[in-house]
């Protein structure tokens, strides 16, 4: 036991880590999110698209891809972030290619969704059983991937897209935003 | 009362210890591949809920891990392969309890270390020689008190 007055520095020797640990965890930005996906490999996955046709990720080969988790109950943060995914379709639909995906919604709703927000042409998967979803390690509406022409996952934002995030995100698979 | 401490906490450590080896050496029946597949459901983190397991949620994605722990299981993975799995696409934040079985221990090592601290300190006390009487001439050990206190006075 250390004599005297010396032992009381035994509390802050306690509490000042502690509440560093504490504090240093409220700065932490929820949105950016590290997935272990990042710098492996996209999953592979086959569906069926809103319009019926069958998209499978080696359609994605030889090209950047951007992949848009998404749902028409998924308010405001998909209908914020949707001008800027048409934004993107316009100015990079020949350098990448845009996938989005449903979360857990029905079709009609998502076709709804689309014609009043705006449809950008881009492949729209199903995802009935949730699979892509999980393989992706998504964990809620709006989530997007951001994937190189190699097929790695380069970057991955949960959450709203915005300028910001969508330049970072674009940085990361080689296109000029 | 002191006397009794020593020998209570050494009996509260050892049934601690039967406690833990029984529980280790148990002899755990073979699950089905149903009991596998519900017991690792329980211990992931249902993507979309608040606190909840994948075994507890009723929603799409639970559902949807459900379904891929069936098929993993049914193709031949072994449970911890099927953690793992889960945990290269959503990383450890999946899992419900800590994967390093370390960790479990770390409370029986506070008891320990507890237990050490108070029998250290219950046989210093033992070992020295007893305070003097009152009215009695000082011994060492009250004097060495005093100059303890002193110092603290002086400091």
């Amino acid at each position: 036991m250390p004599p005297g007055r010396l032992r009381w520095l035994l509390v802050p020797l306690v509490v000042v880590p502690l509440s560093w640990l504490l504090f240093a965890g409220l700065g932490r930005n929820p949105t950016d999110a590290p997935s272990p996906l990042i710098g492996k490999p996209l999953p592979s996955f086959a569906d069926t698209t809103l319009v019926g046709d069958q998209f499978t990720s080696a359609d994605l080969a030889g090209k950047p891809a951007v992949i848009n988790f998404w749902a028409s109950y998924c308010i405001p943060s998909c209908v914020e972030e949707h001008p800027f995914l048409l934004g993107l379709q316009a100015d990079h639909g020949a350098d990448l290619t845009l996938v989005g995906v449903l979360y857990n919604d029905a079709p009609n709703d998502a076709l709804s969704f689309l014609a009043r927000y705006g449809d950008g042409g881009w492949p729209n998967l199903l995802d009935a059983s949730g699979r892509i979803a999980v393989e992706l390690g998504v964990s809620g509406p709006p989530e997007t991937f951001f994937v190189d022409a190699d097929g790695i996952v380069r970057g991955r934002h949960i959450g709203p897209l915005d300028a910001a995030s969508l330049a970072a995100g674009l940085a990361a698979i080689g296109v000029a935003s | 009362m002191r006397g009794l401490a020593l020998p209570l906490a050494l009996a509260a450590l050892l049934a601690l210890a039967g406690l833990v080896a029984v529980d280790a050496l148990r002899p755990s029946p073979a699950l089905t591949r149903a009991e596998q597949a519900r017991q690792i459901a329980s211990e992931l983190r249902c993507p979309d809920c608040q606190a909840l397991s994948v075994a507890e949620s009723r929603t799409a994605s639970a559902a949807a891990i459900r379904a891929e722990i069936d098929e993993l299981l049914a193709a031949g993975d072994s449970p911890d392969a099927v953690r793992s799995h889960f945990v290269e696409r959503y990383g450890s934040w999946i899992l419900l309890a800590p994967s390093t079985p370390l960790v479990w221990w770390l409370p029986v090592l506070g008891v320990l270390v507890g237990a050490a601290a108070l029998t250290a300190w219950l046989w210093r006390g033992r070992s020295l020689p007893p305070m003097p009487a009152p009215g009695a001439p000082p011994n060492e050990r009250l004097r060495a008190r005093v100059r303890e206190e002193e110092a603290e006075l002086d400091a």
